[in-house]
This record gives C-alpha cells, structure tokens and sequence, in this order.
C-alpha cells in the first residue's frame, strides 16, 4: 500500500498475556484503549474514527464488535470491524487516514480464552463438509505445514529447535512479569511433527494502536512517531488440498506490495528488527523465506549462526512472538505493534537501539493463510 | 477535503429467495460476482483488491466463513479483508472498498458476499446471541421484540398507528412487485397486513422482512481508472457511520442516552455523509433514498433521520399523502426495499447498489425519474451500528 497522504503510529498498548477473572473482557478493552491514548498523549475526543477486529467465534458472540463499541469509545464515532484478522483491523485503519478524511484512528484487537475449546472454535470454520470431520482446527493445520516442510527439507526441525529456544530466551527478557493463564489448554495434545512448546498454549491478550495522518502528527508535534513506510496483505486459497503448505505465495505477494511502498528491494539488508507470525516455529522460518530475508537454503546455517538473535544481524522476535505468550486471535496485530513500539523507541525491555527501520509479519487461519507485511520507519521522509 | 473520486462500475444481485437449495454459499457469492463482473466488463486480473461482506458467520453454519469465499470472489493471493457491522455489513463493505480507493492505495476493488438467511433454521436463534450474555440476552431479546418496543415508543412519541405501519408495508410490495430481484413480490393490501398475525406487538407478520437466501457484489474503481478507461460510473461523494449505545437499557426510562424512538446515531451518519457530499437541503436536493428498513415502522425514523422530513413524526403524514412512493416527491425504497428482501450480510449493500441504479438510469420499471443524487443507509447490530452514503450521476 502506497496511499495519498503519510500515516504513522503515534500510541501503542501492549497486552500480551492478560490474567483471566480479574476483569471483564470490556474492562480490559476499555483500558486498552485509555493505555493506548495515553501513551499516545492524546484524548478520545482526538479520535474521529475507530476499526476493531471482533471475532465472533472467539468472543462468544455474534457481531461482537457491538459489545466492543462502548468501552473503546466508539459510542457517537465511525467505527468498522474487521473479523478475518487483527492485522486486517491495522490494513483499514491504514487506509481509512491515507485518505485525508481521519486525521486519526483507534486499532485493536484482542483474544478471549473463555470458550470452553478453542479447537472446536477453530474447527467450526472448517468447510462442513470436506475438512470438518477430520478434524481439522488450526493447531493441526499448523503441524500439517511442519510435516510438509520436514518432508521438504530434512533439516528445518533442527532449524526450527533454534527458533523455537531464541523465541522463548527473548520473551524472557521481554515481559518478564506477564502471566501465562493457561486455561483451557491441553499440553498435552501436540500434533506431529510439533513437539512441546512448540505451539504456546493459549492466553487472554489484547492491543492498541493509535494511528495518525501527517498534517495530525506535525501539528502536534508528536515525537516517537514509527512511520508507516509500506504496507501489503494477501490471502492464499480456502482449501489446504488446493495448497503447497511449503510455499506461501501470498505472503510473497504481501511482502511486495509493502516494498513497493516502501521503495526496499534488498530486504535482507533493509531492516534493524523483525516480529513475524510464530505461531510454530516452522511459521517464522516460512516467514524469513517469505519476507526475503534469509532463503530456505540458508536457514540451517543462518539460523544456527544466530542471525536473528538478539544479538544477530537481524534480531526477530524481541517480543518472544507467540511462542512465549499466545493470545490466538490477536498476535498477528502484536507483531505490527511490536514493530512500531521498536521504531518508536518504545518498546522497553526488548528495545534494540538504533532501530530507524523495522518489518512486521503477521499470519492467520490455517496454515497461515491470510499474509500481511508491514514496514515501518523512523524518518519523516518527505515531511511538508 | 481533497480526495479524488470513487465510483461504481459494477454491480452484481443473484435471485434472493427463501431457500437456494441449488447453490452452495460460496456458489452464492459466485453469482453476484460473476454478475458484477459482467456488469463492468472488467477480468479478474483487473482487480487488484476484495472486501468480503458476511454478518454473523452462525447465519451460515461456518466459523470465519469469509475464507471459503476466497476463491469464489477470484481474490488468492491478493488483499483480502471481511467486514462485519451486523446489518450494516453491506454498506460497511462498500465504504472500506472506497477506502481503499480513496487511499490511492489501490484503482479497482471487489466488494462480494452472500448470505442463507433463509436456510439458517430461525435467525432469531442466532439474532439472540449480539446481545450481553448476563444481562440482556435472557429476557429473551430479539431483533423484532427489539424493534417493536421502537415501535411501541415511536406510536407513543408521534402518533403512529398499526395502519400507518401497513401502508409502508403495502408501498414497498408494490415497488418490489417492479424489481425482479426482489424477494416478496406480491402486492397485498392494508387489511392483509393488519390481518396477519402478530409477531411482537405491534410488529405483525407482513411487518416484517423476510429470511433471504442471495449474494450481492460490487466493484469500485477510481476515477482515473475509470477515465483512462472510458468506463461509466456514477460516484460516492458521501459516506459516514455513526455508533450508538449497545445497551437497550440505556435507550429508555430516566438517564438514557438515546431515544428508542429515533434513530439519533443515524442521523449524524446522515450529516456526516451530507456534510462530505454538500448536501444542505436533503428535502430538494435527495432525488431517491434506499433506507435499510427491516420492519415498517422503522422506515419512518429512517426518513426523519435522512432528513427527509421537517420534524420527528412528520413522515407519517407525508407516507398517508404518498410522498415517498414512486411518482411522490422524494421516492424511498423504489427496490421494495429490506422488508422485501433481506439476505443479511448484502442487504445494505444492495441499498447502495439499488440507489447506484436509479441515478445512473438502469433500474428499469422501478426507475424514479431523472433521479441524479440518491442516498442509502444500513443498520447493524441491536440499532447501533449505522452506515451511510451518498451516491451521484
């Protein structure tokens, strides 16, 4: 995406593991939300228009951005949403600024834990009567997707180990404090050729963004400002029978149009962060190979030369990604925020220094079938 | 505000019926879509962007049944996205299509979707379920309890009667009996809606819309593309929503923040679309409106929202007098309207597609007369989630 008028990220809160039973999922979105603008610096009467991403399913019920309407303020405002995917709630928010007609919108998404089995939850989105009866929900999508690539290429489960060990060293540096509720999750339960850990069990998170046009930004003087440089989605197709679970042209597609905008054609060297979708850490590798940040090829001996550590060329997934804290329905908008709290300089603990430009991955659905891409960075360019 | 233009290429409406035994919901989304295809001479290659419409996915049996329509809108492996504001979902789909435009992010958007209302067992089952679980859920709300309770203040506030409510019903029979997409298309009488049996006083059955089965696609473009390619188009120069409490409790008795009566939030999408559009004076500036209506008495704080009365109470005279029937002085639902058809995920966006065909000339025996500027609106959610826009020649 490459719109008419410049939008950046001016507030962003955070939640990526949230206690169940202490509040009520509309408390928790009204704090979000006060979080999110006062990190932002602004008021609500500040925003004109709001895009949440509800989702029935997991909320337990139907049209339920009209629970969430009231505790984010949308009572007497524009506000959207979009079920398919948190990333997508970020895409229209986007959009919705580029335009000129908001000089700011609210962005959030959350996960609930409360249905009694999110894997049933998932299942029901299964087509009733090819792929339900398997049964099919998206943890068993997702090791579908890792058999495939060991298949493929013998090495990736020992490439994947990797992942999977910087993932959870980098959560514990990032959020320390946060609780892992598991309720609900059956650890036991890790489909071939997925081992433990290697899909975190589930927890109640959310987040916020704030986002702005560039006549909003400059009149207010807002600093710590991530610009969005590029942005780009794209689905795969419904039926995984239709797919090559090893390949991800969608998120080939996604990438490109986000480079575009962003005028990058050597991804590989273009970023100082990354945060990609992890929900396996087979994902994040599909990820590196997706972005063109590192190639199947590479990923034994990248991976294992610790490239995208901490410490690395490319450190992805600061935050611990979902491998750490797995708010199912909202990491893929996490991710987007995560990156543009690192170009922000806002991202405590986890905060890389120097960071002037970042890409964030998110993924949903089975076997990461909706890809979304966005690039952020530090400098105003072409500021009026 | 300086944003170029968007318009309307192309518009898709399968046959909505009760039931669609044969075909499938992404067959149903299939239809419209290869209509609006045809419709605006454009392949698939040309379009660069989908925004899918699907309300409540349990109206369909299908979890995020939106991903089983990817490959029936033709959108793999390109930017996909679902909306869902309740009845609203169809206007809501066409706004973020314009947004996409109007961003300068994309020239060509698909906006597709489909519903089986008709085939979902009882949509008050599933209608249920947008209300809170502890305290509003149990009473047992639906939407047409809901609405009647809108109606029994309405009647109170300005005077409505259950025969003012038939007329709205008889009116929109007759402009559906026009519209072959329609799905009620027989003509009744005053005294066959009053005859029929109550549902939640004083909603009776022929006060209500039906269970539709159909699909409804449209495709937008920019005005650009649209000049570079010698394509015809009539165009949105307005577009708003506006949202109003969940609570039904905080529409009534001391402290409410809104009337159940009215339609207040309604009303500020209104002007908001006015306001992008310049509109000052609806009255004699609004040639045709399609206000998403699904039981009669709504249609009248529909019409005093749209600013298409003088005063809250006013448009029930005006209906008894016949101003907003085709031939009368600012015609609203010339398609017949929700109450004659509502397959919910598109029923707001085929009000956008009817007012699209009037002002561009093509919609044949229900065509209003030199109609240029239209409005529409959608309503979602427990009348809460309102969309609006205005479309132009």
């Amino acid at each position: 995406m490459s719109g008419h008028n410049r939008v950046g990220v001016i507030g962003v809160s955070i939640q990526p593991s949230i206690e169940t039973g202490k509040r009520s999922l509309e408390e928790i979105l009204f704090d979000l939300t006060k979080e999110g603008l006062k990190d932002a610096g602004i008021g609500i009467e500040a925003i004109d228009g709001i895009v949440v991403a509800a989702n029935d399913q997991y909320d337990g019920r139907a049209i339920s951005v009209m629970m969430a309407s009231g505790p984010v303020g949308g009572v007497g405002r524009d506000i959207l949403s979009t079920p398919s995917a948190s990333e997508h709630a970020f895409v229209l928010g986007a959009l919705r600024v580029a335009t000129g007609q908001f000089p700011t919108q609210l962005v959030m998404a959350w996960s609930p834990t409360e249905a009694s089995s999110l894997a049933e939850v998932q299942r029901l989105a299964t087509d009733p009567y090819y792929t339900r009866r398997l049964p099919m929900d998206e943890n068993a999508s997702h090791a579908l997707q890792a058999g495939a690539l060991e298949h493929a290429i013998p090495s990736v489960a020992d490439s994947a180990q990797a992942v999977l060990r910087k993932n959870l060293r980098h959560g514990a540096v990032a959020y320390p404090h946060a609780k892992t509720d598991t309720v609900g999750a059956d650890r036991s339960r890790f489909p071939w050729p997925l081992r433990e850990h290697m899909i975190a069990p589930p927890v109640t998170g959310g987040v916020a963004m704030i986002l702005a046009s560039e006549d909003f930004i400059l009149e207010h003087g807002f600093e710590d400002v991530a610009w969005i440089e590029g942005t780009g989605w794209a689905t795969e197709p419904s039926f995984l029978g239709d797919r090559d679970l090893t390949q991800l042209p969608g998120l080939k597609a996604a990438a490109k149009q986000a480079y575009h905008g962003a005028g990058i054609s050597d991804p590989a060297n273009a970023f100082d962060v990354g945060e990609v979708a992890d929900q396996t850490p087979y994902q994040e590798l599909l990820a590196y190979d997706g972005l063109g940040l590192c190639d199947r090829e590479s990923w034994s001996e990248r991976v294992a030369a610790g490239e995208f550590s901490a410490q690395g060329r490319l450190p992805v997934n600061l935050s611990g990604g979902s491998l750490t804290h797995n708010p199912i329905f909202c990491t893929g908008l996490i991710r987007i925020a995560e990156v543009a709290n690192q170009v922000r300089g806002r991202a405590g603990a986890h905060q890389k220094t120097g960071v002037a430009r970042g890409v964030a991955h998110a993924a949903s659905g089975f076997a990461m079938q909706y890809n979304t891409v966005a690039v952020f960075g530090r400098d105003q360019r072409g500021a009026k | 505000m300086n944003t170029p233009r968007v318009g309307i290429i192309g518009i898709g409406q399968s046959a909505f019926q009760r039931r669609r035994e044969d075909a499938n919901y992404p067959d149903l989304v299939r239809e419209a879509t290869s209509l609006a295809m045809q419709d605006c001479g454009l392949s698939f290659e040309q379009i660069e962007a989908v925004v899918y419409s699907l309300s409540p996915d349990a109206m369909v049996g299908i979890g995020n049944a939106e991903r089983l329509g990817v490959d029936a809108v033709g959108a793999k492996n390109k930017p996909f996205l679902r909306i869902n504001t309740g009845g609203a979902t169809g206007i809501s789909s066409v706004a973020a299509a314009y947004y996409h435009i109007a961003s300068g992010a994309y020239d060509v958007v698909l906006t597709a979707g489909a519903d089986k209302v008709g085939e979902c067992g009882d949509s008050q089952t599933v209608l249920n379920k947008i209300w809170d679980p502890t305290y509003e859920r149990q009473l047992p709300l639906g939407t047409i309890n809901m609405l009647a309770m809108s109606a029994v203040r309405y009647a109170h506030k300005y005077g409505m009667d259950e025969e003012d409510m038939a007329r709205v019903v008889v009116k929109n029979r007759i402009h559906a009996s026009r519209n072959p997409h329609a799905h009620l298309r027989k003509v009744i009488t005053i005294e066959d809606v009053i005859a029929s049996r109550y549902i939640s006083w004083p909603i009776k059955l022929m006060d209500c819309c039906p269970q539709s089965s159909g699909g409804g696609a449209m495709v937008l473009a920019s005005e650009k593309y649209i000049k570079e390619n010698n394509l015809d188009a009539v165009w949105i120069t307005g577009l708003g929503h506006c949202a109003e409490t969940y609570w039904m409790g905080d529409r009534m008795g001391r402290g409410q923040s809104a009337d159940h009566a009215d339609a207040h939030a309604l009303a500020q999408s209104f002007q908001r679309s006015y306001r992008m559009a310049g509109i000052t004076d609806p009255q004699k500036q609004v040639d045709v409106a399609e206000l998403y209506a699904p039981f009669s008495s709504t249609e009248f704080h529909s019409i005093e929202a749209a600013g298409l009365a003088n005063e809250m109470g006013e448009s029930i005279a005006r209906m008894r007098d016949g101003e907003y029937e085709i031939g009368g002085r600012i015609p609203v639902n010339p398609s017949g309207g929700t109450l004659c058809t509502n397959a919910i995920a598109v029923t707001a966006m085929m009000r956008v597609a009817e007012v699209a065909l009037q002002v561009w000339g093509r919609a044949g025996d229900r065509q209003v007369p030199g109609a240029k500027l239209g409005i529409a609106s959608g309503n979602g959610g427990d009348h809460q989630l309102f969309g609006t826009m205005v479309v132009e020649a």
